[in-house]
């Protein structure tokens, strides 16, 4: 038996007899180099509640090259892409070190959703947003938990019923997405201009109404 | 018996004493089997005791000639006084040469002390063992044994206060030998100390991070760092990198160590990787400094490719700054065409071949043009040199469609995952994967975020990636 495999198969039966650290790993189709990782979203945090999911690849060369690492279940957090889930996390690539395990990673990626590190972000919008106003931030990724990763909704019930807020998915306000539509554009272009244009909290002051308008006219 | 005179009792029962040194040496046997020998129905027993302490301590050695022995009163000042200014450095030892005891047990003992006939350190690194032998001596109670006491003392190094040959140094226990001859003794104790280490280390079991296995010391190795890994590992992630050039990461695999970007030195190296393997990585490392220079470039010639740094004291406009010479293989040539010297003065001569290959593919195959130039530079000759222009060509186009190169140091880079802000490995230059673009170290994502720029929120090629997404229910409709 190679020595990957066995490193790896010793990791899968590690993280199964360890409880404590409520990180699961599982096989998909039954094979020991393609996996999921899950975990809850921890503690204190927006993604509280959620349960997250994470592709893993082990490559060929494990455990002396870096395991490929994505979240399947969204997320809004700003050092993971929303729209594909990747992840750059310095261990994942030149800080990897045949040291780390499946479950280290797995537990190092858990506390990266206690500390977002909008500075060193992934997901360029999503840090926007974040560094802005934390709160409506914390709000947004909390709608995430409760749409994606089946977290308690605001009333506590467990997973969203009823349709979904765009609005909320975006971290927008409500107002003032109305306010624009009421000159004629579509929602979903409002959603989308709003969105980019980080059109959050104290920001808003600094983006005159023209420009948005001028950007919704863009083609 | 004499032992009986010597303690004067006569109601010693015998056989007890036997029993009682049987059940002593026994016990012995089973906690340090190295350091006891002998058969003590037979009365006459070998002590062989190493002194471990329990980490590493500074050893003095001192010349007695010179330095007047220590009288108890001195060694209270001996740490500040300015007789104790060591003409060498403290060695860091975590053991000293073994005591070696040749002790006599009398038919009564436990209930007479035993006879120390020798007591004799290894190396002679304690010269005068009377005190010691008094000390010891001292230790026996009437009917215990005494010998698990004498090994603990010795081996402990706690006799070497009892000794006084303890003082401090700069807040720090330090012992302090006194010998004839310290530079005879020094490496003495130096090698004992290796080798008492390296047994230690061999013999031990340790649990390699990334085999997850427990390995037998032998089959491991000691880092500089203290880190530990089995061989096996090591020479498998070393290989790989050095087979991948990434000789960054010849280093100790702990994350601490991989964060704090600690490279293995030339003899870890050595005594993991191949004498090949050696040589590829002192030679990436060579290159690695050489490349930090642009103006190197290396040498055309395909059998050497020396590194061939500028030459000095040139001025920048002269044309001599165009000049190189290959240290190696004496070969001159322009940095710009990486032809033969051809003077400061004369600009580089364009390229014959490629204009002669670009006419012939210009021509229809069987054409007549293309006979004509198949007649005057040779068909095979013609073939060859095509054949090169298209894998040229082809080269370039990929490095072109699939590559980006760092805008500093011109390296190609290509990229399998992640996002497009891409940090040059080499000359740590940041840039986008996108358009090449430097980016400011300071916040590089300025570049993605900044509305109308040309790749504002492209941070992330979509494309490929989105179809793995599964399609959210129902969220179209809202």
């Amino acid at each position: 038996m190679d020595a990957r495999l066995r490193r790896v198969n010793k990791e899968i039966a590690d993280c199964k007899n360890d409880k404590s650290s409520n990180i699961d790993i599982d096989l998909v189709d039954n094979s020991p180099f393609h996996l999921i990782g899950s975990f809850d979203g921890p503690e204190g945090t927006p993604y509280e509640g959620g349960h997250f999911e994470v592709d893993i690849v082990i490559p060929d060369s494990y455990p002396f090259q870096p395991v490929k690492m994505k979240f399947i279940t969204k997320i809004y957090h700003p050092n993971v892409s929303s729209a594909s889930g990747a992840i750059c996390l310095d261990i994942l690539k030149d800080a990897w070190s045949p040291v780390l395990t499946l479950k280290s990673t797995l537990i190092s990626l858990q506390s990266l959703l206690c500390s977002p590190e909008p500075r060193d972000p992934q997901d360029a919008e999503v840090a926007k947003h974040y560094m802005t106003s934390k709160s409506s931030f914390e709000e947004t990724a909390r709608y995430w938990t409760e749409i994606y990763a089946g977290g308690p909704g605001k009333a506590g019930k467990g997973k969203a019923s009823g349709p979904r807020d765009e609005i909320a998915m975006a971290g927008l306000d409500s107002a003032h997405v109305q306010q624009f539509q009421s000159l004629g554009f579509e929602k979903s272009k409002v959603i989308d201009v709003l969105r980019r244009m980080n059109y959050r909290g104290a920001n808003v002051a600094n983006i005159n109404d023209d420009r948005v308008v001028e950007e919704m006219l863009k083609p | 018996m004499a032992a009986q005179t010597t303690t004067g009792r006569k109601d010693v029962d015998l056989a007890e004493c036997a029993l009682l040194q049987g059940e002593e040496w026994e016990v012995l046997e089973s906690i340090y089997p190295d350091c006891v020998s002998g058969d003590p129905s037979s009365g006459l027993v070998k002590l062989e005791i190493p002194i471990e302490f329990s980490g590493p301590k500074a050893v003095y050695v001192l010349d007695d000639r010179i330095e007047p022995p220590y009288t108890t009163a001195d060694s209270e000042r001996i740490g500040t006084g300015p007789s104790f200014v060591p003409e060498s450095p403290s060695l860091s030892l975590a053991t000293l040469p073994p005591l070696l005891l040749d002790v006599m047990l009398p038919a009564t003992y436990p209930y007479s002390p035993p006879v120390i006939q020798s007591l004799h350190a290894t190396q002679s690194w304690l010269p005068v063992c009377t005190q010691l032998r008094r000390i010891l001596l001292e230790r026996w109670q009437d009917g215990e044994g005494v010998l698990y006491n004498w090994i603990e003392l010795i081996r402990s190094g706690e006799f070497l206060e009892e000794l006084d040959m303890c003082s401090e140094v700069n807040g720090k226990e330090a012992v302090r030998i006194s010998h004839p001859a310290p530079h005879m003794l020094i490496p003495l104790l130096k090698a004992c100390d290796q080798s008492a280490q390296l047994t230690r280390f061999s013999q031990a079991s340790y649990e390699c991070q990334i085999c997850l296995t427990s390995i037998k010391g032998a089959r491991c190795i000691l880092l500089s760092c203290q880190h530990v890994f089995c061989r096996a590992c090591l020479e498998d992630f070393w290989r790989l990198c050095i087979t991948e050039g990434d000789v960054g990461h010849v280093g100790c695999p702990d994350p601490q160590c991989v964060k704090a970007g600690r490279e293995a030195n030339e003899e870890e190296v050595r005594r993991v990787v191949t004498e090949e393997e050696v040589r590829r990585w002192k030679w990436l490392r060579e290159k690695r400094e050489l490349e930090k220079d642009p103006s190197i470039i290396h040498c055309p010639m395909s059998f050497c490719q020396r590194p061939v740094p500028k030459p000095v004291n040139v001025d920048d406009g002269s044309g001599w700054e165009r000049l190189r010479e290959c240290l190696d293989c004496g070969y001159s040539f322009c940095a710009y065409c990486k032809r033969t010297w051809h003077g400061p003065l004369s600009d580089c001569p364009i390229s014959m071949t490629e204009s002669f290959v670009l006419e012939y593919l210009a021509q229809p195959e069987g054409s007549s043009e293309r006979e004509v130039l198949e007649r005057r530079f040779g068909r095979n000759n013609i073939r060859r040199l095509v054949a090169k222009y298209e894998e040229e060509q082809a080269n370039k186009q990929w490095l072109e469609d699939s590559t980006m190169s760092c805008p500093s140091c011109h390296v190609y880079v290509e990229k399998s995952l992640g996002c497009n802000h891409m940090t040059c490995a080499k000359c740590k230059t940041h840039f986008c994967y996108r358009c090449g673009e430097k980016l400011q170290a300071s916040n590089p994502y300025v570049h993605f975020s900044t509305p109308g720029q040309r790749c504002y929120s492209k941070l992330f090629d979509f494309q490929s990636i989105d179809d793995e997404w599964q399609p959210v229910e129902g969220f179209e409709l809202l």
